[in-house]
């Protein structure tokens, strides 16, 4: 129990009793971008380049029809930057008014398959954007990592400390489906999630809204870390990269599981129902996973969000990216309207579980959509 | 109400994995502090080189399971604890402090704890990894009675990003009859002039962060810097014009530490109630990290 003795398990912002409390500020999303490869990689041509024959229904499975995967030059660190720039060019702040910048990349690709531990990528970003007042800093935070970097942000704009700052994240991973196929014998091994990866790249920039504009309701976090090594990634033995072991059905079960309770606490320190909620968009990691899930989490709540957005069929899981690549194609596909509430969902490897809630608002209008 | 640090502690020896280091300077540090793991609820790891090159999940969640620290929820019965990692190379434990420093101030988290710790994750493969084995952590909370950490200042310097640099890059195996096989190689290239330019960088910084704090450097009681080379932390007094007396000094054996290397120099000294701190962390990029310490 924390020294606090608070009545939450997770760590809160905003809401009826989270953090900073009376006289805060409020944080939105100023503008969303999203870097996606132009190359197309379908499930029958990744089943296809198996060393192995196998038999397994991996579309079936999982969902996954196909996902977009890197071309010549396209690193982490580039999809990175695309991202940031679609961001800066929906946002009515240039890159020199970032006060700080959090890059979250799990995948650290730089120049083919190199990967970079050291400097860390904030440091060319920052110059490359011309964002160079801003605090640089790298997290690492599996699939959470750009939700975390929301959750820091969040808490210092809240505070008053910064104004505004941008969360980013390249995810070069189709790679670690080259090699999974390199291995994948059987429907049971634990690499077949790597073969529903795909690439992509998401930015997002969060600032200080005015006095009484809408913006993030609450954001919560925690780590369950009795699960913390469910799913875990290391540089390969068979070639260049990554190779991710994952106990799928296991994560998906305590994931759906775990959820449940900490869903519970967000929407009680925000006073809403669940089915107040417009969108819900979950990390993709399969539909056939966030199906499952949605209808255990309709069976606990007695109750569903309006809608449950999926990207997985087309874009694969993109990790850390996943639900900004959701977020920036939706809105440049005009879906949204300002008055939706949207709950992003984060269940990721730790076992990470990371929920923010907040209204679209004038979001819309910055995709040219004015409803 | 400031950032306060309640405790700090090492751990030393290859033998243990960088994760056992983590775990065993965490422990130690909650000991020191008199303080149980439940009660963290913020861990932060910024190690960057662990083992087997882990790139997920967070070794932060590693660290706490070991530990103890709230593994399972129990809703209902208080807050439980949030983990994630830093990678900021050398600067990586001062970042995490900061971090936790704001999340302190909006009462977001009661007690962080920031952990690092490195070792060569194939001792004969890699190529240029010259940092001891040892692990550090840093206990902070808030106290309304003190100031803790009052500024914090950081700045990169990309014209030097070429002068520290590590990567894990695929070699394929010299040997003809085994061309079709291979390892991934950690490589660590510091340049001979990082050094000097870690120096101007750092000097460059602070006195921005004393101009910035109305603070006369003749204030500052200790210097806690590093930078991952030997001899820094002298040689940055030396150009601030701070006495070398004024200058915590770590055992020669650590004085190359890495990413646990402030929890390594604040081992050799006390930080006493009243006194200023200077803390200043150097690393890849060239990235200068800063502080105000007032105990």
């Amino acid at each position: 129990m924390s020294v606090g003795g608070g009545k939450h398990w997770m760590a809160l912002e905003g809401g009826a009793d989270g953090s900073p409390g009376e006289g805060s500020y409020t944080s939105r999303f100023a503008a969303i971008g999203a870097c996606l490869p132009q190359r197309r990689l379908s499930t029958d041509e990744v089943m296809a380049s198996t060393k192995y024959r196998t038999d397994i229904e991996l579309e079936q499975l999982t969902g996954v029809r196909e996902r977009r995967i890197v071309g010549e030059g396209q690193d982490s660190y580039t999809l990175a930057l695309g991202a940031a720039r679609d961001a800066l060019a929906h946002a009515d702040c240039a890159a020199a008014d970032l006060d700080m910048l959090i890059v979250c990349s799990i995948s650290r690709h730089v120049g083919g398959l190199r990967l970079q531990l050291e400097p860390p990528l904030n440091v060319a970003l920052k110059a490359a954007l011309g964002a160079e007042r801003a605090l640089g800093l790298d997290i690492s935070n599996a699939c959470a990592g750009m939700m975390t970097g929301v959750f820091i942000l969040n808490d210092l704009i809240r505070q008053g400390r910064i104004r505004r700052g941008m969360v980013v994240s390249g995810e070069y991973i189709s790679e670690l489906g080259r090699n999974a196929a390199q291995e994948v014998r059987t429907v049971m091994d634990d690499q077949l999630a790597s073969l529903t990866l795909g690439d992509a790249g998401a930015a997002a920039i969060l600032e200080r809204a005015p006095e009484g504009a809408a913006g993030i309701e609450v954001a919560g976090f925690t780590t369950l870390s009795e699960h913390s090594r469910l799913c875990v990634a290391f540089p390969a033995t068979i070639g260049p990269g990554v190779t991710m072991h994952t106990q799928a059905r296991e994560i998906h079960r305590v994931a759906t599981e775990e959820a449940v309770p900490m869903l519970r606490e967000v929407l009680d320190q925000a006073g809403l129902k669940f089915d107040e909620i417009d969108y819900l968009i979950p990390h993709q990691t399969s539909a056939r996973a966030i199906k499952k899930a949605a209808a255990s989490f309709a069976e606990g709540f007695g109750s569903t969000p309006k809608h449950t957005v999926i990207t997985v069929d087309e874009l694969g899981n993109t990790a850390s990216t996943t639900h900004f690549v959701a977020l920036s194609k939706y809105l440049k596909e005009g879906r949204f309207v300002p008055q939706d509430r949207v709950m992003l969902l984060s269940l990721a490897s730790g076992l990470e579980v990371g929920i923010v809630i907040f209204k679209v608002d004038e979001l819309v209008g910055r995709y040219g959509h004015d409803h | 109400m400031g950032t306060i640090i309640e405790a700090t502690a090492t751990a030393e020896g290859g033998s243990l994995g960088a994760l056992g280091l983590a775990d065993a300077a965490a422990r130690l540090c909650l000991q020191r502090a008199k303080r149980t793991a439940e009660e963290v609820d913020l861990l932060i790891n910024a190690g960057v080189y662990n083992d087997r090159g882990i790139s997920e999940p967070a070794v932060a969640s590693l660290i706490q399971e070991d530990i103890g620290a709230n593994p399972e929820p129990q809703p209902g019965a208080g807050q439980g604890t949030f983990s994630f990692d830093v990678r900021n190379g050398g600067c990586g434990m001062l970042s995490g402090i900061q971090l936790v420093d704001g999340m302190l101030a909006s009462g977001t988290v009661k007690l962080g704890m920031v952990v690092a710790s490195d070792i060569d994750p194939e001792p004969g493969v890699s190529e240029g990894f010259g940092f001891p084995a040892v692990g550090g952590a840093v206990l902070l909370s808030a106290d309304g009675s003190r100031a803790g950490f009052t500024a914090f200042r950081c700045v990169t310097f990309p014209e030097f990003a070429g002068l520290f640099t590590s990567n894990v890059a695929w070699r394929e195996d010299p040997r003809p009859e085994r061309s079709d096989r291979g390892h991934n190689v950690l490589t660590v290239e510091i340049a001979k002039s990082y050094a000097d330019r870690a120096l101007e960088c750092a000097e460059s910084t602070v006195r921005d962060l004393a101009a910035e704090s109305v603070l006369d450097l003749g204030e500052v009681d200790l210097l806690v810097a590093t930078a991952s080379v030997p001899g820094f932390a002298a040689a940055l007094a030396q150009r601030l014009g701070m006495p070398a007396a004024r200058v915590a000094m770590p055992s020669p054996a650590l004085a190359g530490a890495h990413t646990a290397a402030l929890a390594v120099a604040l081992q050799s000294v006390r930080l006493e109630v009243g006194r200023m701190a200077l803390f200043v962390c150097v690393s890849a990029g060239i990235t200068v990290v800063a502080a105000l310490y007032q105990g």
